[in-house]
């Protein structure tokens, strides 16, 4: 076990270093993050809007076209030199290389929030509630689960000439209960409403992302063997 | 005396491919072959593009499913996936595997996290100037030459003391200079007992290291002898007559 989370930490460092170096997809994604809410600042008339009202849909779809920019190349730094074949043929298993991906877009998105939480404070002057704490949690579980299925299927895309273009098809009807639940309950958390009104959907959205990670990790090798 | 006769005399087989067949669709790549390779063994396999040598060495690497037949490392079937045969597998390709934007030494690292090794402030060191990189160790790969890079890629392959190695068109890309230098290098490799197989185009260069070769036509070994028993203008002959006969 432990050599195998040292092996699944090893990916991790590699991609996050190779992201700090090159900056590609943390710079794209954070452009796109900032520019949406700049746009969303205009194109919404804040005199006849109670914006508020539109904190957790606004702040979720950011996330995701964000997010979904840079977890489209999470197998693209693999293909430089046929790196991927050196992971693929190394001892480390390939549900490890798969959770190895999860975790380092998790960060990534995770970082992207954080960008996307500050603009839109910035923009809109957002409240976001009197419960950081369970803000957290639920920004993070309905990430992995995010990530879990956006990882999976940036594999199966990056096996495909239509790769960056395919992804968002496939993807964004799988996300549905990821907007459906985690808009419901961020827009409750910002609204301070009781915990008890929180829990269901974050429940869900737990349930939905132990799923998209148990089919993530079992399907891993279909995707990648040939 | 074809391969397969052969492996007695190299001992109990490490590496052995079983009438292996691989087919992409209606498109047969690997025909039935088979091979056994003793320790200390180097068998050249030569063909032209499309043969399928490259589907053949991913299927020795366990990189790749075969359709029938099997691949068996020291007695015991490989299957996609087999963390313990891995790690007794080193391969290098005309492709480095490295990533540009690291250092040679962060490259060495990483392959040596991935395998578990512990030793890596000794190992990677060692192994950097085995190939005569220390220089280079804190140069991310995209500044260094291609054969630099094949260089590295040689220390990677090997930083896990792999008792096999498959050689993927290890010479693709490389000046005469560097070709030089990798062939010294992997003539290096029949000192060590390693089990080697090498597919490539070069002949001159394949024939040199092999204790045995095979050239492969649409996926199948269509000729197999000794190197005792070959020359080069023996070597290029078979090849053409392999080669115009199955075109």
């Amino acid at each position: 076990m432990t050599v195998y989370l040292r092996q699944v930490a090893a990916i991790v460092r590699k991609d996050l270093l190779l992201e700090v170096r090159t900056g590609e997809r943390l710079a794209a994604m954070g452009a796109l993050t900032v520019l949406v809410a700049v746009l969303f600042h205009f194109a919404i008339d804040q005199g006849l809007v109670r914006m508020q009202l539109l904190a957790a849909g606004l702040i979720w779809m950011t996330i995701l076209f964000g997010g979904m920019l840079g977890m489209g190349r999470t197998f693209e730094m693999e293909r430089e030199q046929g790196a991927i074949q050196g992971l693929l043929t190394s001892p480390v298993p390939l549900d490890g290389i798969y959770l190895a991906k999860v975790v380092s877009n998790f960060i990534l998105v995770t970082l992207i929030e954080v960008v996307a939480l500050a603009a839109y404070w910035l923009f809109f002057g957002f409240n976001y509630g009197n419960d950081p704490l369970l803000l957290a949690g639920v920004l993070g579980v309905a990430t992995l689960g995010f990530v879990a299925v956006t990882t999976l299927f940036s594999a199966i895309s990056a096996q495909t000439n239509m790769g960056q273009t395919l992804l968002p098809i496939l993807i964004f009807p799988l996300l549905v209960p990821v907007v459906i639940f985690g808009v419901t309950a961020t827009g409750r958390i910002f609204a301070s409403r009781p915990v008890q009104e929180v829990e269901g959907s974050l429940y869900l959205l737990a349930a939905f992302t132990v799923v998209a990670l148990t089919a993530g990790t079992i399907l891993f090798r279909y995707v990648v063997e040939e | 005396m074809p391969a397969t006769a052969a492996a007695s005399r190299a001992g109990p087989p490490v590496l052995e491919a079983a009438s292996l067949v691989r087919d992409y669709g209606p498109v047969r790549a690997v025909n039935h072959v088979s091979f056994r390779l003793g320790a200390g063994e180097f068998l050249s396999v030569f063909g032209p593009n499309g043969a399928g040598k490259t589907s053949l060495l991913r299927l020795l690497a366990g990189g790749l499913r075969p359709t029938s037949g099997e691949v068996r490392v020291s007695g015991i079937p490989l299957t996609v996936g087999d963390r313990a045969a891995r790690a007794r597998i080193g391969i290098l390709s005309h492709l480095s595997f490295l990533y540009g934007r690291l250092t040679a030494r962060e490259n060495l690292r990483f392959y040596g996290r991935l395998h578990g090794l512990g030793d890596l402030d000794s190992r990677v060191p060692d192994r950097l100037a085995d190939v005569g990189l220390e220089r280079y160790a804190d140069s991310p790969v995209d500044t260094l030459s291609r054969g630099t890079v094949q260089r590295l890629a040689v220390a990677r392959a090997l930083l896990h003391d792999p008792g096999i190695v498959l050689l993927d068109e290890p010479y693709t890309g490389l000046d005469a200079y560097a070709g030089a230098m990798l062939q010294e290098l992997l003539s290096a490799l029949k000192d060590g007992g390693r089990t080697v197989v090498m597919v490539t185009h070069n002949l001159g260069r394949g024939l040199e290291l092999a204790d045995r070769v095979a050239i492969q036509v649409r996926g199948s070994f269509v000729f197999e002898a000794e190197r005792a028993d070959l020359d080069a203008a023996g070597l290029e002959r078979s090849y053409r007559r392999a080669v115009e006969g199955r075109a």
